[in-house]
């Protein structure tokens, strides 16, 4: 068999057929129990499909058995799978639809409420494939020009043909936010998270007693790594609700998990919740963050509510297939390898290089900080029809053989070998302000620290054609005086890093994926002018 | 300790949310006893461990949430409840907290 994203899967179908494969709305589904749900929705998409299509079959399901099974059977059926999210706007989840050129599309029950408005603009007939649905006549009567396919028209697991699936074509196309607003779809191969997966399994000895965390919601790419990960090995994949997610301790107690993965956001959320008390998590055997910076507070609190599990930061754009580099947490060593209160981001997976470069690509000096680009076998095929923009994200820098992504991320490059690489900040949040180069990262920092601040961001405000004039930065917490916030920030930074304004916030406003939406902090301040 | 009635943590936590709960035409007296802050928006998820985090510094306590279902976290009347039971069993955790250890 070709080694392709669910090989794995099938592998453990037959190994452990009887074994827990996932977890989620309060139901169990062994791996048989699964394949054979996968197979028929397979089936059905390959007897029913339209004849033209491009290899893509988008999944419209959320944290449900369908979601699940929708994945494998866009797989089976040798397509790559694209997620979309019922908790998005329905407008972008229909621009993600229209932009994948997918015509076929498996919906859940909860997602199917949706489905009008995103039928809305399908020029193309859509077969859309409902297992959750026992009668589809209503639909078929309003959209006439569509194929719905409900539960009791799926076709036996046993007519799904297997196809053969080259490794260099498309697993999954993921749509990421874009800074400019229009999502960008990244096409990740076969091959690409076939290899992150291998170093994953045998980096963390996977066994099939492993039971993995589900965090993350299908449209954020680190969720392949809690799916293929465990099913490579027959572990079991637990789904929380999504509500779970801001207080997951019992999550992790009663599902008995053994491997965590999630944003460092979780943590944050949990030490608040008085959630990351010493040894509250004592079956845990790997603690892994990966989405943003782990704050080292964070990192030694979970150490220790999880003493038997070993800590780990790793980090990735999803062009680079989930994550490429990682840094293991030591309780005694890594405080002072910490800079801003960020833990190091480490170093390359196996087979993955780095350059760290100035803006004219040329590498910097061990010590220096540059742009972080990466090559290897996780560099994913680029941006789905989007040649230009493939063009200036994927490069070859003068004086090299091989294509590098650039992550738009800037880091300290390690004096020795040995040492970790060490995130300062996005190469978009640093401003020159008045001429003066500014890391916003570090505002923010000194910002945190300040007795009653909980988080910070600052922006460079208001914005001029050379960069900004000034920084305005926004804080939550607790009797926060602006006043006084400013004259100590003032004693550490030097003047025209001092915000000239602070707002206190009772919460930031959060983008799709959870993290501080920067661009609705700088709306509300046009908004002001 | 004083124990903190289900009430007055009401009072705070809807004083507090005025301004997000106006926005969607709604008045903290309005506020039902099952509604759900977040996933009616009027709070996100760094929002409600904020508003937490002010609950605790208001009545100078540190709240475990070990034991309250985490479906009900988001919703008022179950949220304020389990506040004041925590608050009269002395339960209080006092780790860390703005009073330092009890």
């Amino acid at each position: 068999m070709l080694r392709t994203l669910h090989s794995g899967f099938l592998r453990s179908t037959e190994l452990f057929p009887g074994r827990p494969a996932i977890e989620v709305e309060g139901s169990i589904l062994t791996y048989q129990q699964l394949f054979t749900r996968s197979a028929s929705i397979a089936a059905t998409l390959q007897r029913r499909a339209p004849v033209a299509e491009p290899p893509l079959t988008a999944i419209f399901a959320y944290r449900s058995v369908t979601a699940f099974a929708g994945v494998l059977a866009a797989l089976f059926r040798g397509h790559g799978y694209v997620p979309l999210n019922r908790t998005f706007p329905s407008d972008r989840t229909r621009t993600m639809l229209l932009r994948s050129g997918c015509t076929s599309m498996v919906v859940d029950q909860d997602s199917a409420h949706q489905l009008d408005e995103i039928l809305q603009s399908m020029d193309q007939p859509m077969l859309v494939v409902m297992p959750d649905e026992v009668d589809v006549v209503e639909l078929s009567y309003r959209w006439p020009g569509h194929t719905f396919v409900g539960c009791t028209d799926l076709e036996s697991p046993g007519t799904w043909q297997s196809v053969s699936v080259q490794p260099n074509s498309i697993a999954y196309l993921l749509f990421t936010s874009g800074s400019t607003g229009m999502p960008k779809g990244v096409m990740v191969s076969h091959s690409n998270v076939t290899h992150f997966v291998d170093v994953m399994v045998e980096r963390y000895e996977i066994n099939e007693n492993d039971r993995f965390s589900q965090n993350f919601d299908m449209t954020f790419d680190l969720s392949a790594f809690d799916m293929f990960v465990a099913w490579e090995r027959g572990a079991c994949v637990c789904c929380p609700k999504a509500k779970n997610l801001i207080s997951p301790g019992r999550f992790i107690q009663n599902s008995a998990l053994t491997v965590w993965f999630s944003v460092p956001s979780a943590g944050v959320f949990m030490k608040r919740l008085g959630l990351l008390e010493a040894n509250r998590y004592p079956n845990l055997r790997w603690s892994l963050f990966c989405g943003e910076a782990l704050p080292s507070d964070i990192a030694q609190n979970w150490a220790a509510a999880a003493p038997n599990s070993i800590v780990e930061n790793l980090y990735g754009p999803t062009e680079l297939t989930i994550a490429c580099t990682l840094y293991r947490w030591d309780q005694e060593k890594s405080p002072a390898e910490c800079y801003l209160g960020m833990v190091p981001i480490g170093m390359p997976y196996p087979g993955m290089n780095t350059l760290i470069v100035r803006d004219d690509l040329t590498e910097v000096a061990p010590g220096e900080v540059g742009e972080l680009l990466l090559t290897g076998p996780q560099l994913s095929l680029g941006y789905w029809q989007d040649a230009e923009r493939t063009a200036a994200a994927f490069v070859i820098p003068d004086r090299h053989k091989e294509t590098y992504y650039r992550t738009g991320d800037r880091v300290r490059r390690p004096l020795g070998e040995k040492d970790p690489i060490v995130y300062v900040g996005r190469a978009d949040h640093q401003v020159k302000v008045l001429g003066h180069r500014l890391e916003l990262s570090e505002i923010e920092a000194v910002l945190k620290q300040q007795p009653g601040v909980d988080s910070a961001v600052a922006v460079g405000w208001p914005v001029t054609t050379s960069g900004a004039n000034g920084v305005v930065a926004f804080v939550t917490g607790t009797k926060v005086k602006e006043g006084a916030l400013r004259d100590s920030v003032a004693a550490t930074l030097p003047a025209y890093a001092v915000p000239r304004e602070i707002k206190v916030l009772t919460q930031f406003p959060l983008n799709m994926n959870g993290k501080v939406d920067r661009r609705a902090l700088c709306s509300m301040l046009e908004a002001e002018l | 300790m004083r124990r903190i009635t289900a009430d007055e943590i009401r009072k705070f936590i809807l004083s507090r949310l005025q301004g997000q709960l106006e926005a969607k035409g709604l008045s903290p007296s309005s506020v039902p006893d099952d509604f759900d802050l977040l996933t009616e928006g009027v709070v996100n998820s760094m929002g409600m461990v904020e508003l937490v985090v002010a609950v605790e510094q208001q009545f100078a306590t540190r709240l475990d949430f070990e034991e309250l279902d985490p479906e009900n976290l988001t919703i008022v009347g179950p949220l304020c409840k389990y506040i004041e039971e925590r608050s009269g069993t002395g339960n209080l955790a006092g780790h860390e907290g703005m009073l330092g250890r009890l």
